[in-house]
């Protein structure tokens, strides 16, 4: 396959991301907001359309939504209001959606954040609020309708279409679901379909500044499908325009509507925008519009949690995390919390970093769990690190320590080593002479060798040591001991 | 000419443009609003909203220059009007779909569909 | 005990309390009116015979334990069949709903039924609440009880009909263009059409959202007065339901000091009937104490062109929700989604119906919406504007409620002249005022005339004080169509 120069053109990327709020009811019905239950059983009259139902607004949704725009330092709309979307299809219970079209609550508003160690900054256009659609199920001969779903608490939230490669995308849109999850406005979760993303999808050639025509990719559920859409998208379109130099953008990249397939891992046809529904936006009669004070806003900026970028910045400046650790630690809040307690009771945040992002969570990897899902209390992670700092116990030991936690979770670190000899520190000289004796009378050729200049030799001879003693003895007082006997 | 003119004009411009209310026009309409009509019913319909699109003209001789939109007819209902969070007055699976047309499993059934068309 | 009928709600009300009448007679006696009436009056859809009777034997109990008894206690109440009474069913007149049970009690009738009113049954309309005669019923025509050959009016013909034969006392309507107001006119009862907002929607089927009033039809003033006592109530599952304490309605016999805009202009093309009754009623209104001025309301000759491209743009989307996918018809040959659609929408809706809808998607769709809807919506800025200046001049407007008596069934065909029906009446919607029909004499033909009564928004009260005040010097109220003055047998 002829390898196209693909470096010469960049993709431009706008994303919609729907955002399902974590509200106990939902947006216009007071039916539970709520995952997973028995088809139609969290429904109202609201939410299935019976005629004579009317909508009523959910004030914990426009709250999330003002904060929301406060954590992007978007301007929050004192007046906004309500239209109706119009188009036919068995999920949506009246055949119009609830949206923001005219008035959104939300405009302008930015968002920072690392793209491959360099920090960026993504502009957002607007954000409102709408109600979300039932679920159609597929089976052969027939589908269902459940509308458990019909009517959960929206927040759309558009992008500039100011993002330029598929890492950009994901960083973006993880931005954004880190902001949610900080807030405690959603529960973040994407493969329940909490938050979904939408691509729209040009190119052009590096260095221009114009905007081609675009194609719309729908409802991913994944960072990762992200990429991938984006970047095979822009591939695909990248070689349309190479391969026919002489036609002109609009006739190829005709606008359509694609759909991410999670099985083939591709885009799928869905329509094509001329054959879309003319929605016939117009004001939403049964609702009031969304009046705010200026007070109003102002109590909800001054009592907004700490956001994803500020921990950030805090974790680099006052406790000295590295860049790439604290950009990690703060991608998931809920790891992040998790560290947060722990730290209340450590004094060596790097380590504590470290233990808890790479040791405990790779071990819990493996059985499919979390430090929180697994119950084990942040102290403990904390006491680990603390006993590793006083010597307690040596790294190597610290490990196999981790390793029964992640076993018996309720089991304190204290109680382990109390419990195992092994794992006890062997610091007393008096311990190890003993052994340093007897490995140094068994190996003179080693000693020999290390004399000739050979550094391996006494690296070899601390090993010895460290092998009769299990691990216990600490490496650098064998080493100094070794060295005063030779 | 004045500004208030223009809004006037215009609007008429547009009249021109769009009177043409015909057999393809409502085939269209009946596409977007999901109605099927027997013959019958599409020659009578078509009068009937050619009629009453002709009548409608009047409006273009008032002049709406700089006059708002009255989305909400009472003034006092520019405030809001929002509720507690809370979980109530569920309906009940069984009653929902009593009134049912098709159901399986608690769902609504319904003829299978193209995934996301 | 006799001739029940012959009582306002109110005196009905008084006998039952004092124990002149057990509330099982009232239920019996009435219900058998319906019986005997039914047929030729085509007033209701359905009788709600057993679950009256079981709610008069409960409150005769309440009565006998001497608890509290409600405002409407003993008084038969008839609901348009567009209105949620819990497990029964809503037709809205529709082939469409033919077996839909409403799983809610609408606010107001929930509010009714907590003060005792014993509900008799659900009465005929134009289907889904579209038209001025009550002949675009998937059902059957209603009839006006002083000709049945006569249409009662529309949309809420049953309720007007029901009510002015006797077979109930108190109706309930919903008002979108004048479905209360020139139906209470053509069957020579008092109609009422609160400000907007006032009474709740919740449980009422929507037709155009913003226009939608629910209304009490009675024999008298008062009655409507004690109705809105009960039913003009803030309701928390409306967000357009008026966040304001319920009213007391106190009546007054004198208009002095009242000051009453005629809008001259726009009444110049009334035909000679209309105009002698109108003016003779204007002399009423002026003996009683009232002030007669003229005011400026010819941007209301644009009021028809606004409604129809306003209120069938809200029912276009109010209406989508019937689809044949929840509830409701849905038709068999019906293969594929789009045909479950189609089919069912074009079995279940009546022509009118269908009519709307695609006038109302067509006002709002790409390229027209600018035109037609955006335009309607500024002209009604204008409309309200209008009222709002006149009412700096005076404290109410006086409007015959509809260009003649009523018409015969099946005598105006042409679409535009049905909807030039509802030309005095339309106004008070788009502006969201509260304007109330009072009888005011009769035609040539004998059938009775009304007059119309246009409040600001929020007066409700004094504007049923002057209308009660007309009703008081003129007595039309108590007459009683000659088919129906006999007890039933």
């Amino acid at each position: 396959m002829k390898k196209l120069p693909y470096e010469l053109w960049e993709p431009v990327v706008g994303l919609e991301i729907h955002v399902q709020l974590n509200t106990k009811s939902k947006l216009f019905s007071s039916a539970p907001n709520r995952f997973g239950d028995e088809p139609n059983t969290n429904i109202s009259v609201v939410c299935t359309g019976q005629p004579g139902a009317l909508p009523v607004l959910n004030k914990e949704a426009v709250k999330k939504a003002v904060q929301f725009g406060l954590a992007v330092k978007a301007n929050v709309a004192l007046f906004s209001k309500f239209d109706r979307k119009s188009y036919f299809y068995p999920d949506s219970p009246r055949n119009f959606q609830i949206t923001q079209f005219e008035r959104p609550i939300v405009t302008g508003g930015s968002v920072t954040t690392f793209v491959e160690g360099e920090l960026k900054t993504f502009q957002i256009n607007r954000a409102h609020l709408e109600d979300d659609a039932g679920m159609l199920k597929h089976f052969t001969n027939f589908a269902g309708v459940d509308y458990n779903r019909a009517g959960a608490p929206l927040i759309e939230i558009v992008s500039e279409p100011c993002i330029h490669s598929p890492k950009e995308a994901s960083a973006y849109a993880s931005a954004i679901r880190a902001i949610m999850l900080y807030l405690n406005a959603s529960d973040g979760n994407m493969e329940e379909g909490s938050l979904r993303i939408d691509a729209n999808i040009s190119v052009r050639p590096k260095g221009s500044t114009e905007l081609r025509p675009r194609v719309e990719i729908k409802n991913m559920n994944s960072f990762s499908f992200l990429e991938m859409a984006v970047e095979s998208e822009m591939k695909r379109q990248v070689a349309l325009y190479l391969d026919n130099p002489h036609r002109t953008p609009e006739e190829l990249i005709p606008p359509g509507t694609y759909r991410w397939d999670i099985e083939t891992k591709s885009a799928l046809f869905m329509r094509a925008k001329e054959n879309s529904d003319d929605y016939r936006y117009f004001p939403e009669p049964d609702l009031a519009p969304i009046v705010l004070s200026q007070e109003y806003v102002d109590d909800i900026r001054n009592t907004l949690p700490e956001l994803p970028h500020d921990r950030y910045n805090r974790y680099v400046s006052d406790l000295n995390l590295s860049p790439y650790s604290a950009a990690l630690l703060i991608q998931e809040k809920e790891l992040c919390d998790y560290f947060e307690a722990a730290m209340k009771h450590s004094l060596n945040p790097r380590q504590l970093c470290n233990w808890i992002t790479i040791e405990f969570t790779g071990r819990l990897k493996e059985r499919g769990q979390t430090l929180i899902s697994h119950k084990i209390p942040p102290l403990h992670v904390a006491k680990l690190v603390h006993m590793i700092d006083n010597n307690v116990i040596t790294g190597r030991i610290a490990k196999q320590v981790a390793d029964d936690m992640v076993a018996s979770p309720e089991l304190d670190p204290e109680t382990i080593i109390q419990q195992n000899p092994d794992y006890r520190p062997l610091s007393e000289i008096a311990e190890i002479e003993p052994i340093v004796d007897q490995i140094l009378a068994a190996n003179p050729q080693s000693i020999a060798d290390y004399k000739a200049g050979r550094e391996k030799a006494l690296a070899f001879l601390v090993g010895q040591v460290m092998k009769l003693t299990r691990g216990k003895a600490s490496p650098a007082v064998v080493n100094e001991l070794i060295l005063k006997k030779i | 000419m004045t500004y208030l003119a223009l809004d006037v004009i215009l609007t008429g411009y547009l009249w021109m443009i769009m009177s043409k209310f015909n057999e393809k026009t409502l085939e269209n309409l009946k596409k977007l609003c999901r109605i099927d009509c027997t013959p019958e019913e599409d020659k009578d319909i078509l009068h009937s909203l050619g009629r009453v699109l002709e009548y409608v003209e009047l409006l273009k001789e008032v002049d709406t220059t700089g006059v708002a939109s009255c989305n909400y007819v009472l003034q006092s209902m520019l405030k809001n009007l929002m509720r507690e969070d809370e979980i109530k007055d569920l309906l009940p699976r069984e009653q929902f779909l009593s009134n049912a047309p098709d159901q399986i499993g608690g769902m609504i059934r319904v003829p299978p569909v193209i995934k996301g068309s | 005990m006799t001739n029940l009928h012959h009582l306002s709600a109110v005196e009905l009300n008084k006998a039952f309390v004092q124990g002149d009448v057990t509330a099982l007679q009232i239920a019996e006696y009435f219900l058998k009116r319906i019986e005997n009436h039914n047929q030729q009056l085509g007033a209701f859809l359905s009788i709600l015979g057993p679950r009256m009777i079981l709610k008069a034997e409960r409150l005769d109990l309440k009565r006998s334990q001497n608890k509290p008894l409600g405002k409407l206690a003993g008084v038969p109440v008839a609901i348009k069949d567009n209105m949620h009474i819990a497990g029964e069913i809503t037709s809205c007149a529709s082939k469409f709903l033919k077996n839909y049970r409403a799983p809610f009690d609408a606010t107001a009738i929930r509010l009714l039924e907590q003060e005792d009113a014993l509900i008799t049954g659900k009465t005929n309309l134009d289907e889904f609440a579209m038209g001025s005669s009550n002949e675009n019923s998937a059902y059957f025509n209603a009839h006006n009880p002083w000709d049945l050959e006569c249409t009662p009016g529309g949309s809420s013909g049953g309720s007007a009909a029901a009510v002015a034969a006797r077979l109930s006392l108190i109706g309930t309507g919903s008002d979108t263009g004048g479905s209360i107001r020139q139906p209470a006119g053509f069957c020579g009862i008092v109609g009422y059409k609160p400000t907007y907002g006032r009474v709740s929607r919740y449980g009422l089927v929507a037709f155009a959202s913003s226009l939608d009033q629910i209304g009490p039809f009675a024999t008298t003033v008062a009655d409507v007065a004690l109705t809105m006592e009960v039913i003009g109530r803030h309701c928390p599952h409306d967000s357009t339901s008026l966040d304001l304490p319920a009213e007391s309605y106190s009546l007054n016999t004198t208009l002095a000091d009242v000051k009453i805009g005629v809008p001259y202009r726009f009444l110049e093309n009334l035909k000679p009937e209309a105009r002698a009754n109108f003016e003779n009623n204007l002399h009423v209104l002026k003996s009683l104490g009232a002030k007669i001025l003229n005011i400026d309301l010819d941007i209301l000759k644009y009021s028809i062109a606004v409604y129809y491209i306003l209120a069938t743009a809200e029912a276009s989307t109010n209406l989508a929700r019937f689809d044949g996918i929840r509830y409701g018809i849905r038709e068999k040959e019906a293969k594929t989604l789009d045909e479950i659609y189609e089919f069912s929408r074009k079995e279940g809706f009546g022509r009118e119906v269908k009519k709307r809808i695609m006038l109302g998607t067509y006002v709002l769709s790409a390229g027209f919406q600018d035109a037609f809807y955006k335009k309607a919506q500024k002209v009604r800025t204008l409309v309200i504007d209008a009222f709002e200046a006149a009412f700096a001049e005076c404290d109410a407007i006086a409007m015959p409620v509809a260009p003649s008596g009523a018409f015969p069934l099946q005598s105006i065909n042409d679409p535009l002249e049905m909807y030039l029906q509802d030309i005095f009446t339309i106004p008070a919607n788009l502006a969201g005022l509260p304007a109330i029909s009072v009888p005011s004499g009769f035609d040539s033909r004998q059938m009775p005339l009304g007059l119309q009564l246009v409040g600001p928004q929020l007066c409700d009260v004094p504007l049923i004080q002057y209308a009660h005040a007309f009703e008081q010097a003129t007595q039309f109220t108590r007459k009683i169509p000659p088919l129906f003055k006999g007890s039933a047998s």
